[in-house]
């Protein structure tokens, strides 16, 4: 491990850190045009969106999951993911889960005045499971990097 | 009475002419993780605390104390 790896590791955090929160907010909206034009019909553009939006979801969670950056070098990767990342993923997770399933009764109580396809409530829970964690992650690595 | 984890980490940093990058090249985590430890923003591991102490040549609880909140 030599100090060049200790600042590459820096900056790719503070990217990292600053990056979290607009990846959150672009998953959110993307969403938001899948609802609005939710149609009876299925069209050939439905299935490319969900796609789309599943690819999407399973890198987002990838990236969260291994801290991302995969084609950096190990020693430099390693650094991204020492003992405050994992402490900040795990919290991040924690507090995903917690509005999933807090999303999920909701859904569930409002299921009965709209009932609600099985997928779109999938949707509604990965979106909020995911976009949750991504942005408290991105908080707690901001505060981590934030001197004094 | 809660207890918190104090730490000497920037006055014996700083004693050794340390910056933060090269104490976490010495311990071979990254600076953030120095950051936060001196700042009592995280509480570091026991293998963390007592890989600190080794790179301040200082014994652990010279670095690492408890106090009270």
């Amino acid at each position: 491990m030599t100090s060049s790896d200790i600042d590459t590791a820096d900056r790719l955090t503070r990217k990292r850190a600053r990056m979290l929160p607009f990846l959150a907010l672009i998953f959110v909206t993307q969403q938001i045009s899948y609802f609005v034009e939710a149609d009876a019909r299925v069209r050939m553009v439905d299935h490319v969106k969900v796609g789309a939006w599943l690819l999407l979801s399973v890198v987002l969670l990838l990236a969260l999951a291994t801290g991302g950056f995969w084609f950096k070098p190990k020693a430099v990767r390693a650094l991204m993911d020492d003992e405050v990342t994992r402490a900040n993923r795990a919290e991040a997770f924690r507090i995903g889960f917690l509005a999933t399933m807090i999303a999920g009764i909701g859904l569930y109580f409002l299921d009965q005045f709209a009932p609600m396809r099985g997928r779109e409530t999938i949707h509604i829970l990965v979106t909020i499971g995911i976009a949750t964690a991504l942005i408290v992650f991105g908080a707690l690595e901001r505060r981590a990097l934030r001197d004094g | 009475m809660a207890e918190a984890l104090g730490n000497r980490l920037l006055a014996l940093r700083t004693e050794q002419g340390l910056t933060q990058a090269a104490l976490a090249e010495l311990v071979g985590v990254s600076r953030k993780t120095i950051n936060t430890v001196e700042n009592g923003v995280f509480i570091p591991s026991t293998l963390l605390a007592l890989k600190l102490a080794r790179a301040l040549a200082r014994p652990v609880e010279e670095v690492f104390f408890l106090e009270k909140e």
